[in-house]
């Protein structure tokens, strides 16, 4: 039988609980998530782990245009308990030859930089949508040679447009296909 | 002088009547709006001058009622919750609406 004293107990220990940033993420991502599936670009799709949970999803790339078109490329995308104070965990899971983005699946964005010193890298007034643009924009407006992540795939297309042109499309063939 | 003052006396005298109409009836409609520069808070996007995400979550969970989540200005003017803004500045000394070095200009309700 539950007893209002057995009642007031388990309410006591719910609470001793240590506060975590969890709900408040929760709350925004409510919004945030809707929001980006409306204004998703068109080459974009998203596919989330477990509809109940809005914090990890796979952003699926596919360019139509560019060095790139053709490929199929997943950034695996993970919201952490501290966001919005923290930008989302970004990796792309999918094989390429970038400038921008390194063979392990590291992302050089600005705007997911925790710590930035030129007010270029995140701040909470960013949102999903915001990355998701920007992360689709990597494969054409962001695309950037100068401060390269893969210096080797840099270098390769400052001697040799043709030849980094071939190397990308053995990535995609290779691995960037269904 | 004192004849044309006199005389003016007579004219706003005889203009009395000539009114063509009177005021009988005058209802006056006042708008009104948050006196600061964004009435959002563009971190939790919630409304200043309510309690921001947190306070609001948390109070929920400890049903104590009001909370007191003020709101702070920058010399900016760029306004935010207290308790979200002293969260971010503990990372970048930044507003984060425009980048400028953050300080605060004044806090309340």
């Amino acid at each position: 039988m539950i007893t209002l004293s057995q009642r007031l107990k388990r309410k006591n220990d719910a609470e001793t609980v240590p506060a975590s940033r969890a709900p408040i993420r929760d709350r925004l991502l409510v919004k945030e998530a809707q929001e980006m599936s409306q204004m998703l670009p068109s080459s974009c799709s998203v596919l989330y782990h477990n509809e109940n949970d809005l914090s990890k999803f796979v952003l699926i790339v596919k360019p139509t245009e560019g060095y790139w078109e053709g490929g199929i490329f997943r950034f695996d995308i993970d919201v952490t308990e501290e966001y919005n104070m923290v930008p989302p965990l970004v990796k792309c899971s999918t094989k390429l030859w970038h400038p921008n983005i390194s063979e392990n699946g590291e992302v050089c964005l600005s705007l997911l930089r925790k710590h930035s010193v030129d007010g270029m890298g995140w701040s909470p007034i960013r949102r999903l949508n915001d990355v998701v643009w920007g992360l689709h924009a990597l494969f054409t407006d962001l695309l950037n040679f100068e401060d390269p992540l893969n210096v080797e795939a840099a270098d390769q297309y400052r001697y040799s447009q043709d030849n980094f042109k071939i190397t990308v499309l053995e990535y995609v063939r290779n691995y960037a296909k269904e | 002088m004192a004849d044309e003052n006199e005389n003016e006396k007579m004219d706003n005298e005889n203009q009395k009547p000539e009114k063509m109409f009177t005021l009988k009836k005058w209802n006056a409609v006042a708008m009104w709006s948050w006196d600061v520069e964004c009435d959002t808070c563009a971190i939790c996007r919630v409304q200043v001058m309510d309690a921001c995400l947190r306070c609001q979550a948390e109070s929920k969970k400890d049903s104590y009622g009001k909370q007191d989540c003020v709101v702070v200005w920058g010399e900016c003017n760029h306004s935010f919750h207290y308790c979200c803004m002293s969260l971010w500045v503990k990372q970048n000394n930044r507003c984060p609406l425009c980048q400028q070095e953050w300080s605060i200009q004044r806090m309340g309700k």
